[in-house]
């Protein structure tokens, strides 16, 4: 009995030093941290965490997130790069764009940067002027917001990326609902109305789904309803119209494409290199 | 620039260096102001240090220059002279080599080659005229110093009137940064668990690619593949490290005044690690390597090879963003960050774990039976095709899509000369050596070629690093004429990559950009490559050419390059006595020891090896007599380059008493004496397919013995099996659980002995 007192004494001290060890260290700081709302939370919260360490708890009305951390084993830094890189801007660090392109669809929020900017991120030593001439050239046409979300989710099934071909359809969905009639004149017209249901279907088909089977039949289908509009309505854009002998077992895909070099949509990585440029559209 | 040398790390040091250094620092000063401008010397002075650091949470062991790690950034412009007094107050020798740079042979820094060690306690004065521009480094080239600290930046800058001044280039905001990285395990202990085959490093990198994970992730194919082809698990670096650094600090941070672009001055000081740079901000501009200018050329991404340097410019495009500059490790355990820029940071993402299955798989693919690798006819060179993008998720997927891919096999069918090109396999720009084109003719003066071919050979289950299979100390000096052009042409035939560099001369790069080809002094080459490359032989001396791996070279995978006819160097005065030193280094046997405290007794070995050469003795020893003792000796030498074959003498102790006098018969009817023997022998041991040793003994009293082992099966990352069984009908399993790099649990069962289990340690 008395032995037990004493170990239990003893173990009660070195727990109450211990316990004001640590409660000596202990830091409270409230930071920013965006994000959308609660489905959020649990995110932000896991990535900041750490066992004995780092506890976070984030509030989506005031998107400020409350750090509780031992200041000798970690930092505020350390805390909200490792939530930065779970995709939520803060304070301190912002994330990485293919991180945040990742985030759940309910999870996106409105950045604190404006991401426009780093197209002219590339060092100005050559080459600038060119790209100007060329983008100016681009705008003049109205199918161009199509162009170049279908180009996005070409690259997405390229790069296999079934979550982004997804979202990147959404997005081209958005656009060639918002093509005003009015902008195209005699054939093109016609040939709109002809191909817009099924471009419109198919874009929608991408975007419901992340499957990069189902999502590669429906591209094969969408690919052919934008060549025949872009065939009939020219769009000052070069695109290079390609063909993979052995997508659909043998039957063939074709798809649109910025460059001549092959970049198979339909077998991304696996094969991609396979397919010839069957015609230059300008 | 002088006022660096102020920056004290070590605190514990601190207040007795900060008196001397103020007062070195004003006698410098006013010596600088007097000489500075009359004679265009610029002078300082280096002191060498032990000091203790603390990188992790434990503080260790290393060496600091000035008070810092890395050592101070040396400034010079072209046309000074330089001179360097280096202060050793080290307790062992040292040395320092300037990487790059075009000197007097006698000044190149390579102890017992070019000069001999600077004694501790001495002061050493290295002077040579700067005859060159660019971005190169400083390093110890004495044992293992430099993974200690020992490396720093030495910037040459460009006269302003100079007519290859560049501007919006050369006159940029710039910063030197050194990369470097740090391992806790005492270099000589790195070292030596490299040479031991330990594979406690793969186990830290979670890189143990056992059977257990290969069956999980299917690839149970491959691994028997790999075991088959006598392959250990492979990977892209051998050595793990617990941090990576930029200029000493996993983090730093460059805040130019004004203007969006900077310049970088990158120099690879890392003893075994390559590094993958990449940029938050946008591309990255390559504008020089290895102190060279460039034709500016654009790319997402570059691997900075070991003592590599690269100018690169960068742009910051939004002023009130600090964007991140990520320097990986190739084996992708970590990174080390620079923030470019005032403000919020701008991260980029981690580069993802490597595939390492797909990379055994590539590995089986390429290498023979016989141990030699097989380029399938796809000649390979300059880095442009990189059999690792087979590793890489952001360039060929992440592994799950790979296994979905894998239901129609038949649609690979890249042309085999683009299976591997990084740069069409994805719209990810990776600079390659190809890319590289210098801005001025770089055409040799005319003159006689001589021809030279080296083999780049080694085996990594011995960790043994060669050129034609033949180590420094095995091989004659290279001997070759001055006002000569000299063609060096490198085959790597190994399964590492190697950056091999020259001391004392640049060479050019034969990348198809014909007068303008690259002049560089390091060069990586990747397994299966064929680089050529010529320089003019220009200055006399023994210079070194050699792989730029820290434990690579210094298990000697190298040459001397010597000039027929020269004087001697003065500060070799006894020429014998320094190449035995030189030698030592790759002859250096190291040692290994193993015991396991069982319930049944003690298993154990003790064993020292070197390039060839392997003296071990393994024990059972029982704790009594019924039991028994029992020793096994060999001396054995390692034949061939793969180095499978080891023949060997050996001499076999036993002694037991069970009561009754027990002979027992081996299955070829001979008797053997299990109880009471003492018997020499001859032998050899192969390494068979699946690893596994099988081992013929004849003993002088005219008895065989085959036996066959297998130890080591990686069943799970930190479960090994193992077996051996003999012709003396003795046959023993086992089973051990690694807990630590020095401490496991075992468990065994020995024909012998019987069961068993206890706690293995091993050193």
């Amino acid at each position: 009995m008395k032995t037990t007192s004493h170990v239990l004494m003893i173990m009660f001290a070195l727990l109450s030093i211990s316990l004001v060890a640590q409660s000596c260290n202990i830091t409270t700081e409230s930071v920013k941290v965006y994000g959308s709302n609660e489905r959020c939370r649990e995110e932000i919260e896991t990535a900041g965490n750490q066992k004995n360490v780092a506890r976070v708890s984030w509030n989506p009305e005031s998107k400020t997130a409350t750090l509780t951390y031992d200041s000798r084993q970690t930092s505020k830094d350390e805390i909200l790069k490792r939530i930065a890189l779970a995709g939520f801007d803060n304070e301190l660090y912002y994330t990485p764009d293919d991180v945040y392109e990742k985030l759940a669809p309910g999870c996106k929020y409105e950045r604190p940067r404006k991401m426009a900017l780093i197209p002219d991120g590339k060092a100005n030593l050559r080459h600038d002027s060119q790209q100007a001439a060329n983008a100016d050239q681009q705008k003049t046409s109205p199918l161009k917001m199509i162009i170049d979300r279908y180009l996005a989710l070409k690259d997405a099934l390229v790069e296999n990326n079934g979550e982004l071909a997804s979202k990147k359809a959404g997005e081209l969905a958005g656009a060639i609902d918002k093509v005003s009639m009015q902008s195209l004149e005699g054939d093109s017209h016609q040939v709109w109305m002809n191909v817009k249901s099924e471009l419109a279907e198919h874009a929608e088909h991408i975007s419901q789904t992340k499957n990069l089977a189902h999502q590669r039949d429906h591209f094969d289908g969408l690919s052919k309803n934008l060549y025949r509009l872009v065939k009939a309505h020219p769009t000052g854009i070069t695109l290079y119209y390609q063909h993979c002998p052995m997508f659909n077992e043998g039957k063939g895909g074709d798809w649109l494409s910025g460059e001549n070099t092959i970049r198979n949509p339909f077998y991304g990585s696996q094969m991609l290199t396979c397919g010839k440029t069957v015609e230059t559209l300008k | 620039m002088i006022t660096s040398h102020l920056r004290l790390r070590s605190p514990r040091n601190m207040k007795k260096m900060n008196t001397n250094w103020l007062i070195t620092l004003c006698l410098l000063m006013t010596f600088l102001s007097e000489t500075g401008t009359a004679q265009n010397v610029v002078q300082y002075h280096l002191y060498v240090r032990d000091t203790l650091v603390n990188f992790t949470g434990k503080e260790k062991h290393a060496i600091a220059v000035n008070g810092q790690i890395p050592m101070p950034t040396l400034t010079f412009t072209e046309g000074d002279t330089a001179e360097i007094y280096v202060h050793n107050e080290l307790k062992e020798s040292t040395s320092l080599h300037w990487h790059g740079v075009f000197l007097p042979n006698r000044e190149d820094g390579v102890p017992y080659l070019t000069q001999m060690p600077i004694q501790p306690g001495k002061v050493y004065v290295y002077r040579f005229p700067v005859i060159q521009h660019g971005t190169h480094w400083y390093h110890s080239h004495s044992g293992l110093q430099e993974q200690l600290g020992m490396y720093g930046s030495l910037i040459f800058k460009k006269r302003k009137n100079d007519p290859r001044f560049r501007h919006g280039i050369d006159d940029l905001p710039t910063m030197p940064v050194t990369l470097s990285e740090w391992t806790n395990y005492h270099p000589h202990n790195v070292e030596r668990m490299l040479h031991n085959a330990s594979d406690w490093f793969a186990l830290r990198k979670n890189a143990v690619q056992s059977y257990g994970e290969a069956i999980r992730e299917g690839h149970l194919k491959t691994k028997v593949g790999n075991e088959w082809k006598r392959m250990l698990a492979m990977d892209v670096s051998d050595v793990y490290y617990d941090k990576f650094l930029v200029n000493g600090h996993p983090n730093g941070s460059f805040t130019p005044g004004q203007g969006k672009n900077v310049r970088l001055q990158i120099s690879n000081a890392g003893a075994s690690t390559n590094f993958w740079l990449r940029y938050a901000g946008g591309k990255i501009t390559v504008v020089a390597n290895d102190g060279n200018d460039v034709e500016p050329v654009e790319v997402d991404r570059l691997l900075i090879a070991v003592s590599e340097t690269y100018d690169l410019v960068v742009t910051i495009p939004d002023t009130t963003v600090a964007y991140e500059f990520m320097a990986t490790s190739e084996d992708r355990t970590g990174s080390a960050s620079l923030y470019i820029g005032q403000g919020v940071r701008q991260l980029i993402s981690p580069l993802p774990r490597l595939k390492y299955f797909e990379g055994m798989k590539m590995m089986n693919g390429m290498m023979k039976m016989s141990g030699d690798l097989d380029d399938m006819g796809m000649h390979m060179s300059l880095n442009q095709m990189d059999m690792n993008v087979v590793m890489y998720p952001e360039i060929t997927g992440s592994a799950s899509d790979k296994k979905k891919a894998r239901t129609n096999p038949e649609h690979d069918h890249h042309p085999a000369k683009d299976r591997y090109n990084a740069n069409r396999l994805s719209s990810i720009t990776t600079l390659n050596y190809a890319m590289l084109q210098s801005p001025d003719s770089t055409q040799l003066p005319d003159g006689p070629t001589r021809e030279l071919r080296f083999e780049l050979t080694g085996n990594m289950n011995r960790y043994v690093w060669s050129l034609d299979n033949k180590v420094v100390s095995e091989a004659d000096k290279i001997l070759i004429k001055k006002g000569e052009n000299v063609r060096l042409i490198l085959f790597n035939n190994s399964m590492m990559r190697h950056p091999m560099h020259l001391h004392g001369h640049d060479f050019r790069v034969l990348n198809g950009k014909g007068v303008n080809s690259p002049l560089k002094n390091v060069i990586d080459i990747m397994p299966m490559e064929t680089d050529t490359l010529e320089f003019h032989a220009n200055v006399y001396g023994d210079w070194f050419f050699h792989c730029h791996i820290l434990y690579h070279m210094m298990s000697g995978m190298g040459r001397v390059i010597s000039y027929e006819n020269q004087p001697n160097n003065p500060l070799i005065p006894n020429p014998r006595y320094a190449q035995r030193k030189l030698f030592s280094d790759d002859r250096h046997f190291h040692m290994m020891a193993e015991n396991d405290f069982a319930t049944n007794g003690n298993d154990g070995l003790l064993m020292f090896q070197n390039t060839r050469w392997t003296l071990g003795t393994e024990w059972r020893l029982g704790y009594n007599d019924m039991h028994g003792y029992e020793t096994e000796t060999h001396v054995g030498r390692y034949i061939g380059r793969m180095q499978w074959l080891m023949i060997f003498a050996g001499f076999d102790w036993r002694y037991r008493n069970e009561g009754i006098d027990e002979r027992g018969e081996n299955i070829f009817g001979q008797r053997n004496t299990k109880d009471d023997r003492a018997l020499t022998s001859l032998g050899f041991s192969y390494k068979l397919p699946m690893l596994i040793d099988f081992q013929t003994e004849v003993f002088h009293n005219g008895t065989f013995r085959l036996q066959l082992m297998r130890e080591d099966i990686p069943v799970t990352k930190r479960l090994r099996m193992g077996f051996m069984v003999n012709s003396d009908a003795e046959y023993m399993v086992e089973a051990r659980y690694v807990f630590t790099r020095n401490l496991g649990l075992r468990t065994h069962y020995d024909s012998d002995m019987g069961f068993g289990a206890g706690i293995s340690v091993t050193y």
